[in-house]
């Protein structure tokens, strides 16, 4: 277990900047996200933790001892690729032992950590099998099988779920939270994928253009994010964005949204508004009308997206608020004040 | 378009019944000729004919097993160097743009050379070095087509080996050439053995550089072949059935590896 340091860390790829003056501790024993769209950086951030990409300039620490330029076999760690990396010539049994025999391990002590690795993992009865006769799932299993048959300083993972399908990603997501909560070894996970990053993460980082734009415990993200696209970015179905303006605590958008606020002052901003936090209320009781367009029932609840003027919002209703309204219905609606989100319109940051 | 379908099908299995006869009447024809006198040969309408083993005897105290030892052994040792560091340079090639382009240009324009032109050098040279009508001189000047084709080959398995499984094994606790043998090697395994097949082949067949570097006593099998065109004229028999055991060989091998070496062409044409 270690915590893992980065100091002023710069990579270019010839002028293109991939990761800017990265400065960032991951706690020790945590289970670190490193969340965002494709191409912020947060691949290349693990890889250069793992070693296989060159730091442009800036320093790495593992557990205090500066890893910057060793090679990845000395600097104790695992990781879990995407496509699973399998050693394709050899079988099941091998490739779990691997790390242990690559590092002058001896075969027999090797065996017992097998067993117990692959009683772990739930795999036994596939050891003798070559990767090519499993399925998408099992493969994935000897790979975190491969990586945890030693205990490393940090476990790397990058985006080991995306080739799974939807099932067996939620199914494999338990699996890995359970075993790094029996492990508690340092881990850090790259995803593109948010629901993923909250359900998983003791820390959750969301990277953009090579920069962290905010760190912290996933509820904190999700309650009050830094900027409007970390706000867009974080939750699903995504939060609605209005532009308008404010003043004396009363919010109008160009569309006809209007609602009361406890932020003051007057300024252009833009109000965000998670689908769960609007409700449909009776005229009297409404802010404004809307027009329901789109229902889309999830058994519990529905995704109902309605239409202010050209402006479209998306709400997510218990089914047991969904009352009598159909599509193509007139509807009151009203946020929930104290839930409401207020970003600065000229910087798009957090007011 | 059941019929439509069965027509075309009738048509497909015509025209690889021909193309199979394309290639397997001139083999057909030299097995027979091996067996015929040469009064026989020279009248080509000539359907029946007595069969004789006089071509055949005549072959096998010419020495042509040494002469087909030599060139396996030419063969052999010359795939040996190209395979070793061949795989080494297409994925130095093929992983770190080594010599960006011009690289692979180069490999390819060397094959466009005539042999004629390096031919004298490699005679010099093994003037020089005492080398001259040695099985040494004739696989350097081997080793400069094969290596290159074997190369060039690999090249394309190389890019086709997915990058992780390296950076895998760099991870789990190998250093750089360790995870190129045990791990990048086993990937291209297939390419390896149609590469070293191909080379063999190569090697097997050439007749130019081993007539000028090694006329003599370590002449190789093609060699001893082009002996059969003497100053009488061409025993035509004889070379029938010289070239019938220099063909046979090749193709016993080929038909046991044939299914790899069909999986290592097609497997690294994807990215030729």
């Amino acid at each position: 277990m270690a915590k893992v340091t980065f100091e002023n860390v710069i990579k270019k790829y010839g002028d293109v900047l991939a990761v800017d003056n990265l400065n960032l501790e991951l706690e020790d024993g945590k289970f670190t996200v490193l969340v965002g769209p494709s191409g912020c950086g947060k691949t290349t951030t693990l890889r250069m933790i793992a070693g296989l990409e060159d730091v442009t300039s800036g320093k790495i620490s593992i557990d205090q001892k500066d890893v910057t330029s060793l090679e990845p076999k000395d600097r104790d760690i695992s990781m879990v690729f995407q496509n699973y990396a399998l050693y394709a010539h050899l079988t099941v049994a091998e490739n779990i032992i691997f790390p242990l025999l690559a590092r002058g391990g001896k075969r027999e002590n090797a065996q017992t950590r097998l067993q117990e690795v692959a009683q772990i993992l739930n795999i036994s009865h596939l050891l003798e099998r070559k990767p090519k006769e499993l399925s998408g799932g099992q493969q994935q299993r000897v790979a975190i099988g491969r990586a945890i048959v030693r205990a490393p300083q940090v476990f790397l993972f990058d985006e080991p779920l995306s080739n799974l399908d939807a099932k067996l990603r939620v199914e494999m997501r338990t699996e890995l939270l359970r075993l790094q909560k029996h492990l508690k070894t340092t881990t850090v996970y790259v995803t593109h994928d948010q629901e993923e990053a909250m359900t998983l993460s003791d820390v959750m980082i969301v990277m953009k253009d090579g920069k962290i734009l905010q760190k912290g415990l996933p509820i904190e993200i999700y309650e009050k994010p830094f900027n409007t696209f970390v706000a867009s970015f974080v939750g699903s179905p995504r939060m609605n964005l209005i532009n308008g303006s404010c003043d004396g605590g009363v919010f109008n958008s160009p569309s006809g949204i209007k609602t009361t606020l406890s932020y003051t002052g007057a300024k252009k901003v833009i109000l965000g508004v998670r689908p769960e936090e609007i409700i449909i209320v009776s005229e009297s009781e409404a802010d404004f009308t809307a027009k329901v367009e789109i229902i889309e029932s999830l058994g519990p609840r529905a995704i109902v997206t309605l239409q202010v003027s050209n402006e479209s919002l998306t709400a997510v209703i218990n089914a047991s608020d969904m009352g009598t309204f159909r599509e193509g219905s007139l509807v009151g609606v009203k946020f929930r004040k104290d839930k409401a989100h207020i970003f600065d319109e000229a910087d798009q940051l957090r007011l | 378009m059941k019929g439509n379908k069965s027509s075309w099908g009738i048509l497909g299995k015509l025209l690889i019944s021909l193309s199979f006869l394309l290639v397997a009447m001139p083999l057909l024809w030299v097995s027979i000729a091996s067996f015929k006198k040469g009064t026989d040969l020279n009248n080509p309408t000539q359907i029946t004919f007595v069969p004789t083993l006089e071509n055949w005897k005549e072959v096998f105290s010419s020495g042509i097993f040494q002469s087909a030892g030599r060139s396996a052994f030419v063969g052999v040792v010359a795939v040996s160097i190209s395979i070793v560091l061949g795989s080494m340079g297409a994925y130095s090639i093929s992983r770190y743009k080594t010599g960006k382009s011009l690289t692979r240009f180069g490999i390819l324009a060397a094959q466009v050379l005539p042999p004629a032109v390096l031919v004298f050098p490699f005679l010099d040279l093994a003037y020089r070095l005492r080398l001259s009508d040695t099985l040494v001189a004739v696989i350097a000047a081997h080793l400069s087509f094969v290596l290159p084709v074997v190369t060039w080959f690999l090249i394309g398995f190389f890019d086709a080996a997915p990058k992780e499984v390296e950076e895998q094994a760099l991870v789990d606790g190998l250093g750089r050439f360790a995870a190129f043998r045990k791990v990048v090697l086993p990937q291209v395994a297939p390419g390896v053995g149609a590469a070293a097949i191909f080379g063999f082949v190569l090697s097997w067949n050439d007749l130019f550089y081993a007539l000028i570097l090694a006329p003599g006593n370590a002449a190789t099998l093609p060699v001893r072949i082009a002996g059969f065109n003497t100053f009488r004229g061409v025993e035509l028999g004889a070379m029938c059935a010289a070239i019938i055991v220099s063909v046979v060989p090749v193709l016993i091998t080929s038909f046991f590896i044939q299914r790899r070496l069909v999986r290592g062409i097609s497997g690294g044409a994807v990215k030729f």
